[in-house]
């Protein structure tokens, strides 16, 4: 072969390498890389113009656009741009994404929806502006009543499709009225919906969902004492689950939901035992003198947090659920309760005494990294969404308790109670 | 029937009811002051609902200091007087109801209430009481007896109440 044959043979393997680099698929611009310790993540830009309809019926499509634009700021990891939308281009009305480009916005909702009766048809479409390509299509067809958990469903869809986190939409929160009634509610997570759970007529605190969401436990003193009762959510009916002497407080289910972890009363304190889900004891998890309570369970199953007063103030620890000795994990403040295990298992939630006033604080699980997350009046009682990324909790700055929920920075704050209550609880995320 | 029996029937009856009616209104003696020996204990299944209101009104509450769930020494005295009436009511439970100032979080506030009534009945029991009537109930800070955000109100809800049940 001659000299300038072989330089021809390396231009071409060089050509055609140049045109495989160039047609595999660049990693779209717009995933996020999530880094929940970042600092300086950038959220994602989004426009969601009001919802397109013929024949709308009794349905906004501004309330329609409204409930994702709610749903993605929620979550802390969309900015939402509120921008005129630009003419549609192109025969078919395709977006003009020039147009949308100089919004600035990277990724584009686009719904229709027809009602027809009391049956909806929702057709929604999320573009990538940058890359001029149709992302996520979806059609949903359901009774008109549903429609906010339609969109929901969908939401949780962009969410997964443009971020990798999976959406904790169609999830709910358990809380415990704070005035006039003190029964159980559950209500969607942001609010809507709101269900009166229990007629006891009695006092009623720390409501826990079973992991298939179908029942809750709490305390109730509806036989005049606190016990531990279960209200399965389809039936309605309340059956006790540990009503022995003294306090039956703060059961939490384990995450495959075969054990209850809960705080009774051992000779003169309060400890911690594991208990069936039926309510016999299999262990006694905590020794000492403390006065043991607030236990929350690793995603594993394999350790429980909790609040011991052991050296004279309360403190949070862990322990392994198999045995073994208690690690102490707070030091700083004098008074930290309230711990929730993120379901992601890197960071612990709780409430802490800052200046003499709660705040909603979290640290890793072996106790470094805390950080305070609130500073408006008095705040407590975290609990985690299914995927780790938000928290709901109660705070009493507007004067009187509500239950608010925040993304895992604590950026976003807001209340979602249509009614006061404290002590909530995350289900986890209905399909 | 014969108007004889019911006249003597009545003034049975008349007779029984000045007996009782003396009976009803016993004070409860106050142990600071000296006084003869004391009647009996009220006899088994004659515990009147008059009598239980009696002994509830005349029990002392007991009360804490803050974050404590030990007894002061003001708490103490309280106490003994509190064993002193209970031990002449044998017919009668007690429920050691405990409660703390809005303050704490409420989960440890129950733990702490738990814990500051299983204060009281343990040291009933060591001034006498049989523990088969004592039993807790803890409220945390769910039922202040006093709604105010302050001082006064914060310490007159860091408390045990003593309530006698049948």
């Amino acid at each position: 072969m001659t000299g300038k044959g072989r330089y021809t043979d390396r231009m071409v393997v060089l050509g055609l390498v140049c045109m495989l680099l160039v047609s595999v698929p660049l990693p779209a611009a717009s995933k996020l890389v999530l880094d929940v310790d970042n600092p300086n993540l950038a959220k994602m830009p989004i426009a969601v113009p009001d919802f397109v309809s013929s024949q709308p019926g009794t349905l906004s499509g501004r309330d329609l656009a409204r409930i994702v634009k709610n749903d993605l700021y929620l979550s802390g990891l969309f900015h939402i741009v509120e921008a005129v939308p630009p003419a549609a281009s192109g025969p078919g009305g395709e977006p003009n994404f020039d147009g949308w480009s100089q919004t600035g916005v990277q990724a584009l909702v686009l719904g229709t929806f027809s009602v027809r009766g009391e049956e909806l048809v929702l057709e929604v479409r999320v573009y990538e502006v940058a890359l001029k390509k149709l992302e996520v299509g979806k059609r949903f067809t359901g009774h008109i009543r549903d429609h906010r958990l339609m969109i929901h469903r969908f939401d949780d869809r962009i969410m997964k499709h443009l971020t990798g986190v999976d959406g904790c939409f169609c999830s709910r929160l358990a809380f415990v009225g704070d005035a006039q009634s003190r029964e159980v509610f559950v209500m969607d997570y942001d609010g809507h919906g709101l269900r009166q759970a229990t007629r006891t007529g009695a006092i009623n605190l720390s409501p826990d969902w079973s992991p298939d969401g179908w029942s809750l436990i709490f305390t109730s003193y509806a036989n005049r004492k606190p016990d531990l009762w279960g209200l399965d959510l389809r039936s309605m009916r309340m059956d006790p689950i540990s009503a022995r002497p003294g306090l039956n407080a703060s059961g939490r289910y384990s995450p495959d939901g075969g054990a209850i972890a809960m705080s009774l009363t051992a000779k003169v304190s309060p400890k911690l035992f594991i208990l069936t889900s039926q309510g016999h004891i299999i262990k006694r998890l905590t020794n000492g003198m403390g006065n043991d309570i607030s236990p929350t369970w690793s995603p594993d199953g394999s350790a429980i947090a909790y609040v011991s007063d052991q050296p004279g103030t309360p403190q949070i620890y862990r322990i392994p659920v198999n045995g073994g000795q208690p690690t102490r994990l707070t030091f700083g403040s004098a008074y930290n309760t309230d711990p929730d295990w993120s379901p992601r298992g890197d960071l612990l939630a709780f409430t802490s005494r800052v200046n003499g006033r709660f705040q909603v604080c979290t640290m890793r699980a072996d106790g470094t990294d805390l950080r305070v997350l609130t500073d408006k009046g008095s705040n407590q009682d975290p609990a985690w969404a299914p995927n780790g990324r938000m928290m709901a909790f109660t705070s009493d700055r507007d004067g009187k308790k509500l239950i608010y929920i925040m993304d895992v920075r604590g950026e976003i704050q807001v209340p979602v109670s249509p009614i006061t209550g404290k002590s909530p609880a995350w289900s986890r995320n209905l399909e | 029937m014969s108007p004889r029996y019911l006249i003597q029937g009545a003034l049975v009856l008349i007779a029984l009811c000045i007996l009782l009616s003396g009976c009803a209104r016993k004070p409860i003696v106050r142990p600071d002051v000296p006084q003869p020996q004391m009647a009996a204990p009220y006899p088994p299944g004659m515990v009147g609902e008059q009598d239980l209101q009696v002994v509830q009104t005349n029990l002392k509450t007991l009360y804490f200091e803050f974050d404590k769930y030990t007894l002061t020494p003001e708490s103490f005295a309280a106490l003994q007087y509190d064993a002193e009436v209970l031990n002449r009511a044998p017919q009668l439970r007690v429920v050691a109801e405990g409660h703390c100032d809005e303050r704490g979080t409420s989960e440890y506030n129950l733990a702490l209430g738990e814990r500051r009534a299983r204060a009281v009945v343990e040291q009933l029991a060591a001034l006498g009481v049989a523990p088969a009537r004592l039993s807790t109930v803890s409220y945390g800070s769910e039922l202040p007896a006093d709604p105010a955000h302050n001082e006064q109100a914060w310490a007159k809800n860091r408390r045990v109440y003593l309530r006698v049940v049948r």
